[in-house]
């Protein structure tokens, strides 16, 4: 059966790149504004937008209940970069609104002379997902200090890369922007009962 | 402390929907399809590409948008495009159709105010502002218009507003180093990587491994080649290869 995986559109960009690395994956993926009452076997927040209009636009199309359903029901879930921000408290690149605190912490900006802070890192993690890969970071803020975090890196600061509660992930790097050990880790989160198995026939051009 | 590590950009020229090679917009040579191309510098190891004047001309924009959605699709590294990029219109539908970011050169200079409309609209990491710059007798001289137009300005200035005014990288192209296989400007680009708030992608004259290791460890964030890459003199994981051997992290 193939899988179907649920992109949340929060309206702050493309997801060109992060459909296509879920259809390498395998998955067959809808892209949806508002919830509906399909089965999906994963899903993903992308990683686009301010901390506030992607949390307004979440909280006004009822994705917040729906995303705190699903993770009670063990759906794997994958926040990215501002989507993953905005399950921690607050952020000070929109200090007035208020996140959906799953986490305890905040986004903050980043502490380094060069802002935003791009390209590639090393994760320091002993989660073997992430420990060692190297991944694509864009971003001014990040969440410095997550009592559940699984991997961190540095720039100015040691700050929180990712996050992990049950099936539900947040990273603060791009996956579908870094290259064959992105797709690794999606394979890893969105398809836990594959043990991370890449089909090889759509993955064999990256 | 940053764990940021050394990226290589590999650029593509693209005309009438083809890599090309040329040497100064003549003798324009036919490299292949974009999108493979595009595909095998990903397996390579490049870090991230450019796409230049794949926009150059109005009328060809929706051939260039489907190009882009296509790179977008089939790409799982980020991609700038840039050249013949006029408006924030353009701007934007370059970006919406796929493209992580934009490249500013002409444009920035005459209207230094799309800099801020983009990064206000997308957000600074999409946009890099290109400054061709030209070591000339009496100083530093910088160029619009595919280097064909001087600008009346002090350059350091300029550099010191694209990044006040929100982009998020410049690159940085050495006008006297273009085509020549010296090496990039190390100098001039570790001055201004020491002067802006922003990351600098040095550009021009790369033609060994060891211009790359000369200028990562003289400041460069990253570093943009074509010809050595295109004619197959080298392969981007054995520039890389040779980085880390000499104790440069690279991804590999």
């Amino acid at each position: 059966m193939t899988k179907k995986l649920l992109i949340i559109d929060t309206l702050a960009g493309n997801l060109f790149s992060l459909q296509a690395a879920a259809q390498r994956l395998g998955f067959e993926v809808d892209i949806c504004q508002s919830p509906n009452d399909i089965i999906y076997d994963a899903l993903v927040i992308p990683g686009q937008g301010r901390f506030a209009s992607v949390v307004n636009q979440l909280k006004k199309q009822g994705w917040d209940s729906y995303l705190k359903n699903a993770h009670e029901h063990g759906l794997p879930m994958l926040g990215i970069c501002v989507g993953m921000q905005i399950f921690f408290e607050a952020s000070d690149e929109d200090p007035e609104v208020t996140g959906f605190a799953w986490f305890k912490g905040k986004a903050k900006a980043l502490d380094f002379p060069k802002k935003p802070m791009v390209g590639w890192a090393e994760l320091d993690s002993r989660d073997s997902i992430f420990a060692g890969k190297i991944v694509y970071f864009v971003n001014s803020f990040a969440v410095d200090q997550a009592d559940e975090s699984v991997a961190t890196t540095e720039y100015g600061q040691n700050f929180c890369a990712a996050v992990k509660r049950g099936a539900f992930y947040g990273v603060q790097f791009h996956p579908e922007k870094s290259s064959q050990a992105g797709l690794q880790m999606m394979a890893n989160i969105l398809l836990p009962e594959n043990q991370g198995e890449l089909k090889s026939e759509e993955n064999n051009h990256v | 402390m940053s764990s940021l590590l050394p990226r290589i950009i590999l650029c593509l020229d693209v005309k009438d929907g083809r890599v090309v090679k040329g040497t100064n917009f003549v003798n324009l040579r036919d490299m292949g399809d974009p999108v493979e191309l595009a595909i095998e510098y990903e397996k390579q190891g490049a870090d991230e590409l450019v796409f230049l004047d794949i926009s150059a001309s109005n009328e060809k924009r929706p051939t260039a948008l489907k190009l882009v959605t296509d790179i977008a699709s089939h790409l799982s590294i980020p991609f700038t495009v840039g050249g013949g990029l006029k408006k924030l219109d353009d701007v934007k539908a370059f970006l919406d159709a796929g493209a992580d970011k934009v490249a500013l050169n002409t444009t920035a200079v005459l209207d230094p105010d799309i800099i801020d409309q983009t990064a206000k609209a997308y957000g600074s990491q999409c946009v890099v502002v290109a400054i061709d710059v030209n070591q000339e007798d009496e100083g530093l001289n910088y160029y619009i218009n595919g280097g064909r137009k001087r600008v009346e300005g002090d350059f350091f200035n300029w550099t010191q507003q694209v990044a006040q005014r929100g982009a998020g990288e410049i690159l940085l192209t050495a006008m006297h180093r273009d085509g020549t296989g010296l090496g990039f400007d190390t100098e001039l680009t570790r001055k201004v990587s020491e002067s802006v708030p922003v990351q600098v992608i040095a550009s021009g004259g790369a033609k060994t491994e060891q211009h790359f290791l000369t200028a990562f460890e003289g400041g460069a964030d990253a570093c943009l080649a074509a010809g050595m890459f295109h004619s197959g003199d080298y392969q981007v994981d054995q520039v890389k290869q040779f980085l880390q051997d000499q104790g440069l992290k690279v991804r590999l």
